[in-house]
């Protein structure tokens, strides 16, 4: 064997584990890589009005999004939204999971059921939770429509019912019924996976960790804090990341519940790209949309991560 | 050179490789025409169609237009044996979204488009079909046309860039137990019609004034009171005109309907829950679409308990033939005309078609009466435009008999006058009135209307 063949021999068998990777990379590149920068340049773009032609506008779409009202308004929406969807979620799904984990009679059957709103779409559970509070015939309604208990003269029309006293159109804060009560439906959705998430972490935390904890005389809520909650902190962290993820840019519960409504008090950031893309046409602004949403998202992210470390190196 | 080196050289070179090739693709020249013969030298016309001529459901909500695609593509495709093949492509509601994202794509471009005329300035706006003027106007049945539906056709510029079948205006279809003395004229009789109904429990109307569906409420009831009082959306030179006097007490006045409980809490619900009131007698009157109203409102109970549940356009059929179910033009202030929008349905043909001959053949196909009258009875909806097509037994039945009348007593065009951006405008519009009217009703209606046409006006 001659020197040159010894070398393309070693070549071929050191490259071959971009071979190996070249279906999986040209996948991804295809349907990750490129639509990502192909977003980045349509926020730089604008269709020229009667001549549908392309043209590079720079940042200008930026420019427009960030001083728009319904931006400003969808970015408080989603800030309420996010803050009710993951505080809820998370304590609803650890009181459940420390319930769970009590392994009282007949538990599998409970967590069998309370697996079944995960199972449904969110578009489906968007229309059921929809068709509660319809006004004419929905079962809640009569409920919300109490005057003793929501105000004269007829309660409140969750699908209707305006926000009162907000501080500014541009800061509609406190929301309207309907965003309350399309956290509560996407609390009710997410809550069986996010309390089997803290379940399988809990079940994993030593028995005798928290047995020694017991008998060195620590109470309940401090062997919660310094012994159970740092054991399963990265678990904490991943559903807060679901969380996160859904909270920002889930819209089929929006789209199939509210619909963006009443007027747009129920508007969050996805269903305005939707809404600026799909409807609009405005592909540029979408684009610009997109982008924020991707940048927020890693910011989220990213604070999350930064946060849960500094809790785990304080602990 | 190290192993994270190489591969990152060998990732950019992959990346580099797919942004060229997305780069470079070679476009397609606008109207380029090179109709991809099909067999025997037919060349293929391609048509885009929101109903599926592969759905055979008979409990499909676009089963009429469905089974009409199924019935007459073979039946074109016979007379035309050799010259030309029709297919169609079965696409959702979204045809106008996915038409202009096709031709700026340069994707697969349809030869021919059902489309409804509000579609055509996003469609002017984008570039996105083609200038019809000569074709329409050479056409022999250009003249039987109605002006107002050509109107609705007609770009800022003067072209046509469609060519409008059939038309339904927005009218009201009302339960005649319930408005024994017919449907009010004037405002004025109206609110004491209301007034009587509510005290025997009843609705006085229902309608669209929800936000949903991105302000569809615009075209609708909204337009319809406002263009009643004299008012309208747009200044007629492309900006949006909203505080006018006219608008400001058409607002007044659908004010008092809410507050005064003449309408339903569900008009504001969206998803056509509004529809429900009406259909069960709870509300006496719906002003709507004829099309709509004639294909979709249905089944009916009519405050005698009469039950019409065929659940198809059978029901409104014969509950307008009983007498139960009345059509007639909005109310309007003393000495108004009744105001309408005017939804105009018929064919686009998009730029970078392939074969805009074959299109515009299928098109005069469509335009002869033998079958445009079942165009406009099963894929169009409506009324038909041509005079020559209205005078066809088809349309003597008292349904379209009462919607034609109701229609020719109205002011009827399209909602959106002048203005270019159909979406945006229809969600400003949609949003302040709803604002105004349900969520602020003390709110003062000229500040919220100035506000809402500037908001318009500053990214026209």
């Amino acid at each position: 064997m001659t020197p040159r063949k010894v070398r393309s021999g070693n070549f071929i068998a050191r490259l071959l584990p971009f071979w190996l990777l070249l279906p999986s990379l040209l996948i991804i590149g295809a349907i990750q890589l490129y639509p990502t920068l192909f977003s980045f340049l349509l926020s730089t773009q604008r269709v020229e009005s009667g001549t549908g032609r392309q043209l590079f506008v720079g940042l200008a779409n930026f420019r427009r999004l960030f001083t728009s009202s319904e931006f400003t308004q969808s970015l408080v929406h989603t800030a309420i939204f996010l803050l009710g969807y993951a505080i809820l979620t998370m304590s609803l799904a650890f009181g459940v999971a420390l319930l769970l984990k009590q392994r009282i009679r007949l538990t599998p059957v409970y967590i069998t059921l309370i697996f079944v709103p995960w199972v449904i779409s969110d578009v489906i559970a968007g229309v059921v939770w929809r068709l509660f509070v319809v006004p004419e015939y929905g079962q809640f309604s009569p409920f919300f429509a109490n005057p003793s208990l929501f105000g004269e003269p007829n309660g409140i029309s969750i699908l209707t019912s305006p926000a009162h006293n907000q501080i500014s159109p541009d800061f509609p804060f406190p929301p309207a019924p309907a965003l309350i009560f399309l956290i509560v439906a996407a609390v009710w959705k997410i809550l069986p996976f996010i309390t089997l998430l803290i379940l399988g972490a809990l079940q994993t935390v030593p028995t005798e960790v928290q047995e020694s904890a017991a008998i060195d005389g620590a109470t309940g809520l401090q062997a919660l804090r310094f012994i159970t909650l740092p054991l399963i902190l990265p678990m904490l962290t991943v559903a807060l990341f679901n969380l996160i993820l859904g909270g920002v840019n889930g819209v089929g519960m929006v789209f199939s519940l509210t619909g963006g409504g009443p007027g747009t008090s129920t508007e969050v950031l996805s269903y305005l790209l939707y809404s600026l893309g799909f409807s609009k046409l405005d592909f540029g602004l979408a684009a610009a949309l997109s982008v924020f949403i991707a940048i927020l998202n890693l910011g989220l992210i990213t604070l999350t991560l930064r946060t849960s470390r500094a809790y785990e190196e304080n602990i | 050179m190290s192993i994270y080196r190489k591969c990152w050289s060998f990732a950019s070179v992959i990346i580099a490789l797919l942004v060229c090739v997305a780069c470079v693709a070679p476009p397609a020249a606008p109207g380029a025409s090179s109709a991809a013969p099909a067999s025997g030298g037919e060349t293929e016309i391609i048509s885009w169609y929101y109903y599926d001529q592969n759905n055979t459901d008979p409990q499909a909500n676009e089963r009429v237009g469905n089974f009409y695609l199924a019935k007459t593509i073979p039946l074109f495709n016979e007379q035309f044996k050799g010259k030309y093949t029709w297919s169609n492509v079965p696409h959702d509601y979204n045809l106008a979204l996915d038409l202009v994202t096709a031709v700026q794509n340069k994707g697969d471009i349809p030869d021919v488009m059902r489309m409804g005329a509000s579609d055509l300035p996003t469609f002017i706006v984008n570039n996105t079909v083609q200038d019809l003027t000569d074709f329409i106007k050479s056409a022999p049945w250009y003249s039987e046309l109605d002006p107002k539906a050509l109107t609705a056709c007609t770009g800022p510029d003067g072209k046509l860039y469609c060519v409008p079948i059939s038309e339904s205006p927005y009218v009201v279809f009302y339960w005649s137990d319930l408005y024994p003395n017919g449907f009010p004229k004037t405002t004025d009789e109206f609110l004491k019609e209301a007034a009587a109904l509510k005290s025997q429990g009843k609705y006085a109307l229902t309608y669209w004034g929800s936000t949903a569906f991105d302000g569809e409420a615009a075209g609708r009831y909204y337009f319809q009171v406002l263009s009643s009082f004299g008012g309208g959306y747009d200044d007629g030179k492309g900006s949006m005109l909203l505080n006018t006097p006219e608008n400001i007490k058409a607002v007044e006045f659908m004010r008092e309907i809410v507050t005064k409980g003449y309408s339903s809490e569900s008009v504001f619900v969206g998803n056509f829950e509004e529809e429900a009131a009406f259909k069960d007698a709870e509300a006496g009157a719906f002003p709507t679409g004829f099309f709509v109203a004639y294909q979709y409102l249905n089944p009916l109970t009519s405050p005698k308990g009469t039950a019409y549940k065929s659940a198809t356009a059978k029901d409104m059929e014969d509950a307008v033939k009983a007498g139960e179910i009345k059509i007639a033009p909005s109310f309007a202030p003393e000495g108004k005309q009744p105001g309408c929008h005017n939804d105009v349905f018929g064919f686009v043909i998009p730029n970078g078609a392939k074969n805009p001959e074959g299109a515009k053949a299928y098109i005069n196909w469509v335009m002869d009466p033998t079958n445009g009258v079942d165009w406009v009875l099963n894929a169009g909806g409506g009324l038909p435009v041509a005079k020559s097509m209205l005078s066809n037994a088809a349309f003597q039945t008292e349904v379209f008999k009462q919607g034609a009348t109701a229609g020719a007593a109205s002011d009827c065009r399209a909602w959106y006058g002048s203005l270019l951006k159909i979406p945006e405008a229809k969600k400003i519009i949609a949003t302040t009135l709803f604002d105004l009217i349900k969520s602020n009703p003390t709110a003062d209606i000229a500040a919220a209307l100035t506000k809402a046409q500037d908001e318009y006006n500053k990214n026209k």
